[in-house]
């Protein structure tokens, strides 16, 4: 079985833990305990019969991803940047965070991610991708689950396809 | 008729050809036969092509250096950029191994100052502890410590520097998540290293509770051994010399090793060598 380290980023308050919690525990929790450190921890994804297991590393957001250390990157074959939907000041920097991961760490899949996307209206999410830097690869909410699965498991098949 | 007529037209013609060559091609012709005299004489022949041969050789000489230095290093460099990746896994090990016998060996002169000190104080005690070593046949300072805990390895990883990914392991109970372990200590480590900015330092020991986690850094991938009980500094030394070993001997080859195996391959040679060493160390 093949082994990937997976990390998440993105600014503080984005629900990182809580995107972790949800894909590895299945839990969700309304309270906002920001990560102090790094924490890892593993899930096995099977893609037509393959396994892949996902080291997913989170870790404590940044405004700027130029500080969080390099050392946390390094070594990663994805990287998912976390974005807040309902707080556009987490989409902000998000094209110079993302030069900035890819000078890092050049061979790794970045996904962007639209989280809380319970808290958007409908007829709101046009105007909000209007609005966007950079587009995002997939819209989640780690409150209800929606899109949760899907965002790990074709990471998961794009990892394969990489290996 | 005709054909005699033909004929002596064409004897005229090869007749006055043959004159004007000679006439045209006479001076080429003496240096013809000059070049045919000096092919035919062999010393000849050397006399007049060494000086050229050595000159071309002298220039070769003086220019050869400039001329293919640069593609030669071009080359070296190319090949040890290629191969970077193995010649530092391969000088870490050595290299280590040479800053631990000079530390071992400034450790074993200041041990000695000391023992020197002890012996000149003729304590009761010490005469004690003497006698008994004499009877036990064991040295002192081991009967000092042969009251404390004896020392065991737990647990042993190799794990990738980078990305917390687990190389191998061997353990001789069940633990929770091998992976898992690997990944955080790896993420502890660089949380650490990162938050005292200490560059070229490196997390080398987390103590918990009653247990130790040694780290061993080598380039692209470290050890992790939780030990419990207590370990002198001679012994965590001999610890340390021994995973210089199996770095030396057996991580190139089998890192190397890309076989679907590989996990159960280095765990295998793991457990064989450290649960080897304690005896030998610990015991
Ligand atoms: N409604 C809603 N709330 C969410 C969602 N994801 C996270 N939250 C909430 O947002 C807050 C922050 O979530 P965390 O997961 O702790 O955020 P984080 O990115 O880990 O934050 P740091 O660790 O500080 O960087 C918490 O109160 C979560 O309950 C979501 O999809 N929908
Ligand atoms: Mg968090």
């Amino acid at each position: 079985m093949i082994s990937k380290k997976v990390i998440l980023t993105g600014s503080f308050g984005v629900g990182k833990t809580s995107l972790f919690n949800q894909f590895i525990f299945k839990t969700f929790s309304d309270k906002y305990l920001t990560t102090i450190g790094v924490k890892v921890n593993k899930r096995v994804v099977t893609i037509d019969d393959q396994e892949v297991s996902i080291l997913l590393w989170d870790i404590a957001g940044e405004i700027s991803q130029d500080k969080v250390p390099n050392s946390y990157f390094l070594g990663a074959s994805a990287i998912i940047y976390v974005v807040d939907l309902n707080r556009p000041i987490t989409f902000q920097n998000a094209k110079t965070d993302l030069d900035h991961l890819k000078k890092i760490i050049p061979d790794s899949l970045i996904k962007v991610v639209g989280n809380k996307i319970d808290l958007i209206e409908e007829d709101k999410i046009e105007d909000l991708k209007s609005i966007m830097p950079v587009p995002c690869d997939i819209f989640t909410s780690a409150k209800n689950g929606i899109n949760v699965e899907d965002l790990f498991s074709q990471l998961a098949s794009e990892l394969l396809a990489n290996n | 008729m005709i054909e005699t007529q033909v004929k002596n037209n064409f004897d005229e013609e090869t007749f006055l050809a043959n004159k004007l060559r000679d006439i045209l091609l006479k001076n080429d012709r003496a240096s013809i036969h000059k070049l045919e005299g000096i092919l035919d004489n062999q010393d000849e022949l050397a006399e007049r092509i060494s000086p050229i041969v050595d000159y071309k050789i002298n220039l070769l000489k003086q220019k050869f250096p400039k001329e293919f230095q640069l593609a030669v290093n071009q080359i070296v460099e190319k090949k040890m950029k290629e191969s970077q990746e193995e010649i530092l896994d391969l000088i870490y090990p050595v290299l280590g191994r040479m800053i631990k016998k000079y530390i071992v060996h400034q450790f074993e002169e200041i041990k000695e100052k000391i023992d020197n000190q002890v012996s000149s104080l003729f304590t009761l005690k010490g005469l004690k502890m003497k006698i008994k070593s004499l009877i036990y046949g064991i040295d002192d300072t081991e009967l000092l410590l042969s009251n404390i805990d004896k020392p065991k390895i737990e647990e042993v990883h190799i794990i990738e520097r980078d990305s917390g990914i687990l190389y191998g392991s061997a353990t001789l109970r069940p633990t929770i998540d091998r992976d898992v372990i690997a990944g955080m200590l790896t993420a502890i480590k660089s949380f650490v290293e990162d938050a005292f900015q200490r560059e070229q330092e490196e997390l080398e020991m987390i103590e918990y509770g009653s247990y130790k986690i040694f780290i061993q850094n080598f380039r692209s991938y470290y050890f992790s051994i939780a030990m419990s009980g207590s370990l002198s500094v001679s012994q965590r030394h001999e610890l340390s010399a021994s995973i210089l070993t199996f770095a030396e001997k057996e991580i190139l080859q089998l890192l190397s090793n890309d076989g679907a195996e590989k996990y159960e391959i280095i765990s295998e040679k793991l457990k064989l060598h450290f649960y080897d060493t304690e005896a030998k160390i610990f015991n």
